[in-house]
């Protein structure tokens, strides 16, 4: 089948067998920042927005956003350089592999709640998994994003 | 396949191997695991006669098949109505999940630890089925044959699902999560309690995670009745819940320490309905 949907921005198409998933297609269409954890939904790693809402690309059925807008981490921080900013003043990353997700979720959460405490944002924040347990340190990152909206 | 109507949904259906789908997140687990092979899936998600939550004049709640789990955990009418309903669909998963995986997905998948099957079996939901035959309405107490499982015919969809009115009744729901919050339930226990003057009037309870599908305890909720619903007869509840449920071990417990903890959970549950 062909795709055509925005990712980023900007209009994409893409030849895809039936039953792909968003993740593959999107890091087939080059961009990589979305990577590939768990494969179940439940790290995060491969957070991407499909309109305005988060979802785990290595679960979407790449069909389901044709037509649609995509956003990935690459996007988003050339949309908003706040985010970006935010998780560099906070130090909100160490080894770095969770934090293209956590960089999307963060995003999302400041769409769907912008006005969250720092509880809030651990709850929100807790389907993206870091094991380098960098938790503090992404919190703080969420939480001056929050604040610099 | 992505029908624009009903009617072309149904006349998707007719292929043999089509399968629907309203989120495709469980769908996609078991195309990923190849334990499914189906020729073509249809994804009812865009639909819109399918989506939504309203309340009719009696006070029953409808919700529509597609209507996402995000969308129920986050409606003021449902965390009005039925609390317990709105926070179990809030705690699938993550927010990723809860912002495509439907309520009708949650039932149809019949997974036995999925967080709104015993909720909506203490609420005594009933379901509505549509195909070229017509629509038929199914009580989700008849509903789960087994282990992913369920009574919907090959040519039906899904289309709502219809919550009794909910004046006067309370509910709680527990999830008992000993290895992870985020982990599927061990032990999950749904209370409804219809109250009047202190005094249980009626009463439902149900549990996630400790059989083939989500199971009704009838005799634990029957019980209840005519009492205050305090510790003793909590107690006595909680006991005979034990009895309900078939539960097997696996990574989450043993069959006999989720026995137990079913115990813990009713009378938990039941105190978190009353409090």
């Amino acid at each position: 089948m062909t795709l055509h949907f925005i990712l980023n921005g900007e209009a994409v198409s893409a030849e895809a067998p039936d039953g792909a998933l968003l993740l593959d297609v999107v890091r087939g269409l080059g961009r990589t920042g979305s990577k590939e954890g768990c494969s179940v939904g439940v790290c995060g790693l491969c957070t991407m927005l499909v309109g305005e809402l988060p979802v785990s690309s290595c679960l979407y059925l790449a069909a389901m956003a044709d037509g649609a807008e995509v956003w990935t981490v690459e996007g988003l921080t050339e949309r908003d350089p706040a985010l970006l900013e935010a998780f560099v003043a906070e130090e909100g990353m160490q080894c770095g592999i969770c934090t293209p997700g956590q960089v999307v979720a963060c995003y999302a959460m400041g769409l769907d709640e912008p006005d969250a405490d720092e509880q809030e944002i651990r709850r929100y924040m807790s389907g993206n998994l870091c094991r380098c347990t960098g938790y503090v340190s992404v919190t703080a990152s969420v939480k001056a994003y929050l604040a610099s909206r | 396949m992505r029908p624009t109507n009903l009617d072309e949904a149904l006349a998707a259906l007719e292929r043999p191997d089509a399968m629907l789908v309203g989120g495709a997140t469980a769908t996609a687990l078991l195309l990923k695991n190849r334990l499914i092979e189906p020729g073509c899936l249809v994804w009812l998600g865009p639909l819109a006669e399918l989506s939504g939550i309203g309340e009719l004049p009696d006070g029953s709640l409808e919700i529509g098949a597609t209507t996402t789990l995000r969308e129920i955990s986050r409606s003021p009418l449902l965390r009005e109505r039925t609390p317990a309903f709105a926070a179990a669909a809030g705690e699938v998963g993550n927010p990723r999940v809860r912002a495509v995986a439907t309520l009708g997905g949650a039932l149809v998948h019949g997974d036995p630890r999925q967080d709104v099957p015993p909720v909506l079996l203490a609420h005594r939901a009933r379901l509505e089925a549509l195909s070229r035959r017509g629509t038929r309405e199914i009580a989700l107490a008849d509903f789960f044959l087994g282990f992913m499982e369920c009574a919907l015919e090959e040519d039906e969809i899904l289309t709502k699902v219809t919550i009794p009115p909910r004046a006067r009744w309370r509910d709680a729901y527990h999830r008992f999560t000993p290895g992870s919050e985020d982990d599927y339930p061990t032990v999950a226990v749904a209370v409804s309690l219809l109250l009047e003057s202190g005094v249980v009037r009626d009463a439902e309870i149900a549990l996630g995670g400790v059989d083939a599908s989500a199971v009704r305890a009838p005799e634990a909720a029957a019980a209840l009745i005519g009492s205050d619903g305090g510790a003793a007869v909590a107690s006595e509840a909680a006991r005979l819940a034990v009895a309900s449920c078939n539960p097997s071990d696996d990574q989450r417990g043993s069959a006999a320490y989720k026995a137990a903890m079913v115990e813990v959970w009713t009378q938990r549950t039941i105190a978190s309905c009353l409090a």
